[in-house]
This record gives structure tokens, C-alpha cells and sequence, in this order.
């Protein structure tokens, strides 16, 4: 039991040393970078007069659409990758460029919890962040485009889908920290653009590879864009959310365990001499 | 005594460097002073007990197991690095907490033990502040605290001394006799010969990766009974010397150098040539002004070693 908890305690003890000012500050950011953008785009829509309801029930959807899909993007994707970058990349590279991973390996537990903590960390601060950027977003939408009729469901899928972000994009992150401990910032860059939103855009068999193309995939499903979806199917998928889960699930588990794995075995620069 | 540290042609290379070269040696759980230059492979050596490093060759045991593939040896180990502690708004206390949790101890059996590790080290009164107001003697303690908290059975030390002042090197002196007494073992590295000289009198000598001695100091000096020692003769007449010492059968080499003021001497027996210089000086009314002997100079202690070493002795 004892053991169990310990990636708790890792995290405990990191996000306590991370509340500084720098850290606040990019917490803060992450939120408002996504929310100033949908108050310009909900600012920047007008409402059309019309006089049928029908037509204005269309209009609504569409627009609503757009700023969902736009929510999608600055949240799920990019708060949330941002946030990542952060904080999951740079597990092993702080540590030893910190001088302090020789500390870590000394201990019988060291080097698996401090990295199941490590994700955990990452996973807790950046879902924190994102989530109040979806509610803030989805507030905004609500309030100025449907005259205060609550669209909860908008919300709610963007939350789920923000922790699933989190959740997969971190076990990839930390991977990546733990095989290139040296420019890792660089890696995850490179591997983001190119695979996430590259690969993740190709109309072939590879891009289902692909967690971003997984979580489009969620967002049409769960938010009904039938019509959006069957106008770009290489971009959202025709899979069941079941499919789209399971997926994600494997590539987490995956990724975590090839980290765990090679974490335990690398030998890392402990940046002493002598 | 049991055997704690047990090593059989061990050498780590990296990629073409050498970390240590063909160790094999037998540690019994006591104390031992691991000493060499900057560079000669102590900390490769520390490495390699902790398991952060894996022998290119040979094998590593460390109280009968392999420590880079069974971690459970680690609770039975403590290290203090020489590297600082760069945790600058954690406090003491959270620091030696987190650092004993992670050996798997239930949380509230780590703040005792952390409370009990600081308080041996003198931190208490300090401990909650963060580390990054500390003074570089009281990191050093943290670090301490942090390598004894969990009670181990081997404490190894890497330059325990670095930035503490002669009251701290006097508590950690007491500290570490007081740790040595226990029986628990203890390694001590360091490049400073008397440091490690007032903890314990059992040596290891390490240069370029090989170990060149074990023992007491006095094993170490039988060695080297044999082996030619350098001694550097300075002043403006040192070259009148020659001709005294070009008469003598247990000179092995004389070398004049920085413009005829320093004569090297290279001697098999140092106590003739002590005994003798002051008459000679006297005598011959010369201007000398330092005879440096190769036991105040590690460098040339080790190099007589390796002379040994390399069998390049008579």
C-alpha cells in the first residue's frame, strides 16, 4: 500500500515546489491564451436576424460549431501540449542538469516512482489549467452567442477530452524526456509538429497512429458532427469512441511502460567529477 | 566480518574513456578512505556501488548482491554526492522526508527518521526554512542527513568536507569517527590526505582508474619503500648540489630545471638525503630555500605508486 501511493507523495512534493512565480505565471497563460481567443471570435460573431427559427437553429449549430471545434484546438491540443511540453518533457533533464538525479537513484524506489510521479504532476497541473480554460471558454460561448442557455454538454466533452490530452500526450512526453535527455525540448517539438500535426492529417493507415486523430475522432462522436465528419473522414475518423478509447488506453500504457522500462536502465550523466 | 563491497575486475568505460581500469578488491564492513586526484575515478567508483552505473566488465557486489540490477541493496546504502543540492524552495526537512519516502518507508516513519537525521547533523533549528537560503555548509549537512536517515549500513561520503567551516569539519569529523565507531561501514572519498587520515587509517588509493594501494598507511609505505621518490630541492644554489649528490649509490636520477633553481631528485631511500642536505647546505654555505618531500605532494606519492604499479621498481 505504501508502495502504491508513493507516486502520490512524488507528486505531492513536486507540484509544492512548483508553486512559484514563474510557474503561476505559466499556469495563468495557459488559461488565458485560449480564452482570449474565443472572446474575440465570440465577440466577432454576429447575430443574424432572421426571422424563422428554423434558420436561426441553423445558424446557432454552425456557429457553434466552429467555436467547438476552436475550443478543441486551443484546449485539448494546444493548452494541454503546452502545458506537456512544460512539465512532462523535461522529468529527466531537469534532474540532471539540476544535479539532483544522483540523489533520486540512490533510493530503492527512486527512479520508477519519481517518474510515475513526474506524470502524474504533469497530468494534475496541466488538466488544472485546461480545465479552467474549458469552463471559461464555454462560459463565453454560452453567455454572448445563446443568451444564457446553458450548453453543459459543450463543456463537458472538451473536459473529458482535455484530461484524455493530458493523460496520453504525457506518456509520450515523459518517453521522449527519458530517450533524449539531452535537447529533449527540441524532440518533443520536432515529434508534435511532424507526427501529431503531420502525420495525424495523412489519409492513410498511419495516422490512426496517432492521438490527436483519436481525439478528433472523440470530439465528432461525442459532440454528433455527423454532417462535419463525413465531409472530412481522414480528419475525424469512422471508428466507434469505444475504438477511439481503447486505443488511447494501449498507446498510454504503451508508452508509459517503454519509459519505466528504459528509466530504470539508463545510465544518466549524474554531472559530478572526480 | 562480513563482506560488504566486492569487486572482480571491474572497469567501466566511457565509450573510449576509461573510468576504472581492472578493479578487484575485498571490502570487509568497516571504515575506508577512498583517495586520489580530481579525475582519477572515485566518483565512477561510487557510481558503480550504487548501481547508477553498470561495469563494462567484472562485477559489482555490494553486501552480496548485484546493485544495478537489485535496488533493495540501496535501503543498506547512504551517499552523501559532491554535488550540491539544487532544491531551492524545498525545506530541509521535506527534502530528507521525500528523499527517505522514496526507499519505500511508510510516511510517518520518514519524517521521524528525517527529524532524528537532522537533528544528528545540528539542522534542526533551520530545518524548515528552504534550501535555497542555506549557507553551503548547511546544504552540506542536509546532504549528510539525507545519506543517514534511513539508517544504512554503508554511509559513503564524496568530499563530505567541501564548504564547511573549521567548526562544521570538526562536527563532521566527530560525526564520521562516531559513525566508523558503530562498525557500520564507511567510504570516504576525498583528495585531501589528512582529512581522511583523522576518520580512518585503512586507504584506498585510486589513480587514472586503477587502484594502486589498499591498506594502512603503513602497508602503503612499505610499498613504497622500494619504489624511486621525487624530491624537488629550490633555491638559487641548487645546482651546486650535483656533486654531492652525483657521489651517492642511492640516487637513481637528477634533473635541474626553471633555469638551474630546482634540482629533482629521484631517490630510493628519502631518510639519507634528509639527514645529510643540512650539512651539505651548511658546509658548502648554499642559498636553498625549499625541499619539497613527495609525502606533502599527493601527485607524487601516486606516481610512485603507479611506478610500483607498473613494476618499474628495483
Amino acid at each position: 500500500m505504501s508502495s502504491l501511493v508513493m507516486p502520490l507523495d512524488v507528486m505531492w512534493f513536486e507540484l509544492r515546489r512548483s508553486l512559484t512565480f514563474g510557474r503561476m505565471a505559466m499556469w495563468i497563460m495557459l488559461i488565458a491564451f485560449p480564452v482570449a481567443i474565443i472572446a474575440v471570435l465570440t465577440f466577432s460573431i454576429e447575430p443574424k436576424s432572421v426571422d424563422s427559427i428554423e434558420q436561426k437553429s441553423v445558424d446557432l449549430e454552425i456557429a457553434l460549431q466552429r467555436l467547438g471545434f476552436a475550443v478543441y484546438f486551443l484546449v485539448p491540443e494546444v493548452t494541454c501540449l503546452l502545458g506537456l511540453l512544460l512539465w512532462a518533457t523535461p522529468a529527466i533533464s531537469t534532474e540532471t542538469e539540476g544535479q539532483t538525479w544522483i540523489f533520486l537513484v540512490l533510493r530503492q524506489s527512486g527512479r520508477r516512482m519519481v517518474l510515475l510521479g513526474k506524470y502524474l504532476t504533469a497530468v494534475v497541473w496541466t488538466f488544472s489549467a485546461a480545465l479552467v480554460a474549458t469552463v471559461l471558454c464555454t462560459l463565453l460561448i454560452n453567455q454572448l452567442l445563446i443568451d444564457g442557455e446553458a450548453d453543459f454538454h459543450m463543456w463537458y466533452v472538451m473536459a473529458v477530452l482535455s484530461l484524455l490530452s493530458c493523460i496520453t500526450h504525457a506518456a509520450l512526453y515523459i518517453l521522449i524526456g527519458v530517450i533524449f535527455y539531452r535537447r529533449t525540448m527540441a524532440a518533443a517539438v520536432l515529434y508534435t509538429v511532424i507526427i501529431e500535426y503531420g502525420v495525424s492529417f495523412v489519409p492513410a493507415l498511419i495516422n490512426k497512429f496517432t492521438i490527436n486523430y483519436r481525439l478528433r475522432g472523440l470530439l465528432a462522436n461525442w459532440m454528433g458532427w455527423d454532417e462535419v465528419r463525413s465531409e472530412a473522414e481522414n480528419v475525424f475518423g469512422t471508428e466507434p469512441s469505444w475504438t477511439h478509447l481503447l486505443v488511447l488506453a494501449a498507446i498510454t500504457l504503451t508508452l508509459l511502460g517503454v519509459a519505466l522500462y528504459r528509466v530504470e536502465r539508463t545510465e544518466y550523466p549524474t554531472q559530478q567529477e572526480g | 566480518m562480513t563482506t560488504m563491497i566486492e569487486l572482480s575486475g571491474v572497469t567501466k568505460l566511457y565509450g573510449d574513456v576509461i573510468g576504472v581500469n581492472d578493479l578487484t578488491l575485498g571490502l570487509e564492513s568497516k571504515a575506508y578512505g577512498l583517495i586520489g586526484p580530481n579525475g582519477s575515478g572515485k566518483t565512477t567508483l561510487i557510481n558503480l556501488l550504487i548501481g547508477q552505473l553498470r561495469p563494462t566488465l567484472g562485477q559489482v557486489r555490494v553486501f552480496g548482491v548485484t546493485p544495478s540490477r537489485d535496488r533493495s541493496v540501496l535501503r543498506r546504502i547512504g551517499l552523501c554526492p559532491a554535488s550540491d543540492v539544487l532544491y531551492p524552495n524545498v525545506s530541509a526537512l521535506d527534502f530528507v522526508q521525500y528523499q527517505v519516502r522514496l526507499h519505500g518507508i511508510d510516511r510517518r516513519e520518514c519524517r521521524r527518521l528525517a527529524l532524528e537525521a537532522l537533528e544528528t547533523v545540528g539542522m534542526t533549528s533551520a530545518m524548515k526554512r528552504p534550501m535555497g537560503t542555506y549557507s553551503l555548509g548547511m546544504r552540506q549537512r542536509t546532504k549528510i542527513a539525507q545519506a543517514i536517515a534511513h539508517e544504512p549500513d554503508l554511509l559513503i561520503l564524496d568530499e563530505p568536507y567541501n564548504g564547511l567551516d573549521p567548526v562544521g569539519r570538526s562536527e563532521m569529523t566527530s560525526l564520521l569517527k562516531s559513525w566508523a565507531g558503530s562498525g557500520r561501514g564507511l567510504i570516504f572519498a576525498s583528495h585531501v590526505l589528512q582529512e581522511i587520515e583523522s576518520i580512518t587509517s585503512s586507504f584506498l588509493l585510486i589513480f587514472g582508474g586503477r587502484l594502486l594501494a589498499f591498506g594502512s598507511a603503513q602497508d602503503i609505505e612499505s610499498m613504497l619503500v622500494d619504489t624511486p621518490q621525487e624530491i624537488r630541492i629550490i633555491g638559487p644554489d641548487a645546482a651546486r648540489l650535483i656533486h654531492r649528490l652525483a657521489d651517492v649509490d642511492w640516487i637513481e636520477s637528477l634533473q635541474l630545471t626553471q633555469g638551474r633553481t630546482e634540482l629533482k631528485v629521484s631517490l630510493r631511500d628519502p631518510g639519507q638525503l634528509y639527514s645529510q642536505i643540512a650539512p651539505w647546505i651548511a658546509a658548502d654555505g648554499l642559498q636553498i630555500h625549499r625541499v619539497v618531500a613527495a609525502d606533502g605532494n599527493l601527485t607524487a606519492i601516486f606516481e610512485s605508486l603507479l611506478k610500483h604499479h607498473r613494476g618499474e621498481t628495483v
